[in-house]
């Protein structure tokens, strides 16, 4: 099997792994050595669905011993394996770095062997670059769940960021689709990582000391697989930047790849819509100060699909708007649907020396379309400087397109009526979700 | 009647061309930046405006750009500059009504405000040419020559490769490269220690050479192939690509050049 076919093999079984990221870490080229780390992150290219393509994301090999009933490179598959050789995906990474169409490795792996006997080889990948190669590119290792800490920590030398997934937003869940795993053997290496990097952070370092981690840990879930409300999966990702200081959580919106009864039919449609929600609710944690008891509660377990988080939380609480942009807190300002962060900080730099008006916050990029119900604006008469979120609600939700009528659509329904819809025998759980690497 | 002043089309020369503007107290129309590889550039005809060409001198952009720095600050400064590199018609003007009003010393606090009538406009150009030049950082494609130096392309919409050959110098400091902007006709040329800025003559001899001497390879065929397979069939999406990537870097990205559509 020549390199270009491994290559396409073990690229198309690691794509469904969404961490693309390549940022947090910042580093000049080692002496005679390459590569440089950003700390802001470079997107090399974007594929054609959108995502964007930074570090060259393979898994070392596909061939699993484990059998999760979402994932792609599952045992029971049939499907071309394939191993690369370390010198195979060290000579491809060099050649790819240096005509710069990628920021550095981001290596997976299925489990082979034993985890350790996997994890072994990643790291051996992932050393061989930064020592003899003196490669000061991005790395992103997967840690297996199973390896001994002995290797994790040595991965944490080498790599920027490492991640386990957890897949499945609950263990029992976990355990009826992926046998083999449990939250207790993903949880183990995720918090031994977040430990070392923390006991590192608390230590006096000279710029010698080798660093660990520096770009942090991260994780994914998917999501629309097994049943989870969207309050359980904030939740849980709230969890992980507060206890393990997770660097990021993504979302994964389920894309059946295998026939399996405990999944949703290969027929479902991914839950975009739902997953785009989830990460805008994901920015408003990190970016805009919000809780994710704020984003929802026991009373809306589950995000709005037509309106985005922002503007949710700002019609629930009338209370707060219309709110006078020359003395609002900055705090205050971010929670304004259409007010982004940039547009926050310039409004606060500016106002301290003349009057905020709505034509400027046009000329800044402010979505006036929906932020002109939130602030306090001189020229509204004083009896309609109230909001009511009754009134609110249909301007604020975008309209469908109008589209001409189609007759012919019409004429393709089928003659004969439509089948009893199918019942099947076990209901007890939901399906869980998609793909993705074993790590 | 008012003057269209022509200067060389580099910061050095608008400044300058400033700095008369303010010692011969100049009525100042537009302004016609020279740019050799844009004939039409120059050719630009006014019947209203009496064409005046100021010649580049350092020393007097020298003290423009003090004068900058003592009333602003250097932040200022280069946020002129930034915007600059824009090319966009009429960021001459723009740039004149910001030093003019700082100039006059009515508010002194003037340099601070970025939200002011002529700074906001600058300020969102400025923006603008950051975010590309960032951008850039990563869409630059180098192709290998046989002696094992790199060349690469760019056609970027503004003037950003003087922004972004720091961070390749820093990324590859041992190997041999060189970046080549096919439509302002320049490129940065690095040897392993310096780099330099050099004029190339036009852009189809430059596309032309390149292309014989780099021609695409095993690894970018591998790379092609990488790039389609990591498309999930299931979640296409055209704007959002269209969006993050628009179209017309595609030209010079070998995993879309495929893509592009003939004119």
């Amino acid at each position: 099997m020549d390199l270009r076919e491994k290559l396409n093999i073990l690229g198309d079984a690691a794509k469904y792994d969404v961490s693309c990221s390549s940022s947090g870490s910042s580093r000049g080229a080692p002496k005679g050595g390459l590569g440089s780390g950003c700390s802001a992150g470079i997107c090399h290219t974007w594929s054609a669905d959108g995502r964007c393509i930074s570090l060259l994301k393979v898994l070392f090999s596909n061939a699993c011993k484990y059998d999760c009933a979402y994932c792609i490179n599952r045992r029971s598959n049939d499907i071309p394996r394939a191993t690369f050789t370390p010198k195979e995906l060290i000579d491809l990474t060099l050649e790819f770095y240096r005509r710069n169409y990628i920021e550095g490795l981001f290596l997976s792996s299925a489990v082979v062997g034993s985890p350790d006997n996997t994890m072994e080889k990643l790291v051996y990948v992932a050393k061989e670059l930064r020592t003899v190669h003196r490669f000061g590119g991005y790395i992103h290792l997967k840690a297996i769940p199973g390896a001994s800490s002995r290797l994790l920590y040595e991965a944490g030398l080498y790599a920027d960021r490492s991640s386990v997934n957890v897949e499945i937003p609950s263990d029992r869940q976990l355990q009826y689709l992926a046998p083999e795993k449990n939250y207790e053997s993903i949880f183990r290496p995720m918090n031994f990582l977040a430990e070392r990097k923390l006991e590192y952070s608390a230590g006096k370092h000279s710029r010698y000391t080798p660093k660990f981690l520096p770009a942090g840990q991260s994780t994914q879930m998917i999501v629309g697989a097994s049943g989870e409300s969207d309050l359980q999966i904030l939740r849980l990702s709230a969890g992980f930047y507060n206890q393990q200081r997770m660097k990021r959580v993504y979302f994964s919106g389920y894309i059946p790849v295998n026939a399996d009864k405990r999944l949703p039919a290969l027929t479902t449609k991914p839950p975009l819509l739902r997953e785009h929600r989830l990460y805008q609710a994901d920015w408003l944690m990190r970016f805009y100060h919000f809780g994710h008891e704020e984003i929802l509660d026991e009373s809306n377990p589950n995000l709005d699909p037509d309106l985005d988080p922002k503007a949710m939380w700002a019609l629930r609480h009338p209370e707060f708007f219309p709110i006078d942009l020359q003395t609002a807190d900055y705090e205050m300002i971010l929670r304004v649907p259409g007010i982004g962060v940039k547009s926050a900080q310039l409004i606060v730099s500016g106002r301290r020396f003349c009057k905020i008006r709505l034509e400027q916050l046009k000329k800044m990029g402010v979505v006036l379309k929906r932020a002109k119900y939130f602030v306090y604006n001189p020229d509204v008469p004083a009896n309609l400087r109230r909001l009511y979120p009754e009134m609110l609600r249909p301007l604020l939700i975008a309209r469908p397109k109008p589209a001409q009528l189609d007759f012919f659509s019409q004429l393709q329904m089928p003659a004969l009526p439509a089948p009893a819809p199918y019942k099947p025998a076990i209901q007890a759980l939901p399906a869980p979700a998609p793909l993705s690497s074993a790590g | 009647m008012s003057l269209l002043i022509s200067y060389d089309s580099s910061f050095d020369g608008f400044l300058s061309a400033v700095f008369e503007i303010y010692r011969q107290r100049l009525d100042v129309g537009d302004f016609l930046p020279e740019r050799p590889y844009d004939p039409e550039s120059s050719a630009t005809f006014d019947l209203f405006l009496q064409p005046f060409h100021v010649e580049t001198n350092m020393e007097s952009a020298r003290r423009l750009r003090r004068a900058v720095v003592n009333m602003a600050g250097e932040d200022v400064l280069n946020l002129l500059e930034t915007a600059f590199r824009s090319e966009e018609r009429g960021v001459e003007m723009k740039i004149l009504a910001f030093l003019r009003e700082l100039f006059s010393g009515t508010d002194p606090n003037y340099a601070r405000n970025p939200t002011s009538t002529e700074m906001l406009p600058l300020f969102m150009l400025a923006r603008a040419v950051r975010h590309e030049s960032g951008g850039m950082l990563g869409l630059v494609r180098f192709n290998k020559a046989p002696d094992g130096s790199y060349i690469a392309e760019i056609e970027p919409k503004y003037d950003i490769l003087e922004m972004i050959v720091g961070h390749f110098r820093g990324r590859f400091p041992n190997g041999r490269w060189a970046i080549v902007d096919v439509k302002r006709c320049y490129g940065a040329f690095y040897d392993g220690r310096h780099t330099e800025f050099l004029d190339l003559p036009d852009t189809a001899t430059v596309s032309k050479t390149i292309a014989e001497n780099a021609p695409p390879d095993d690894f970018t065929r591998m790379w092609k192939s990488y790039y389609d397979t990591m498309a999930i069939k299931e979640r296409l999406n055209p704007r959002l690509l269209r969006r993050c990537l628009p179209v017309r870097y595609w030209k010079h990205l070998h995993e879309r050049q495929d893509y592009v559509q003939p004119k």
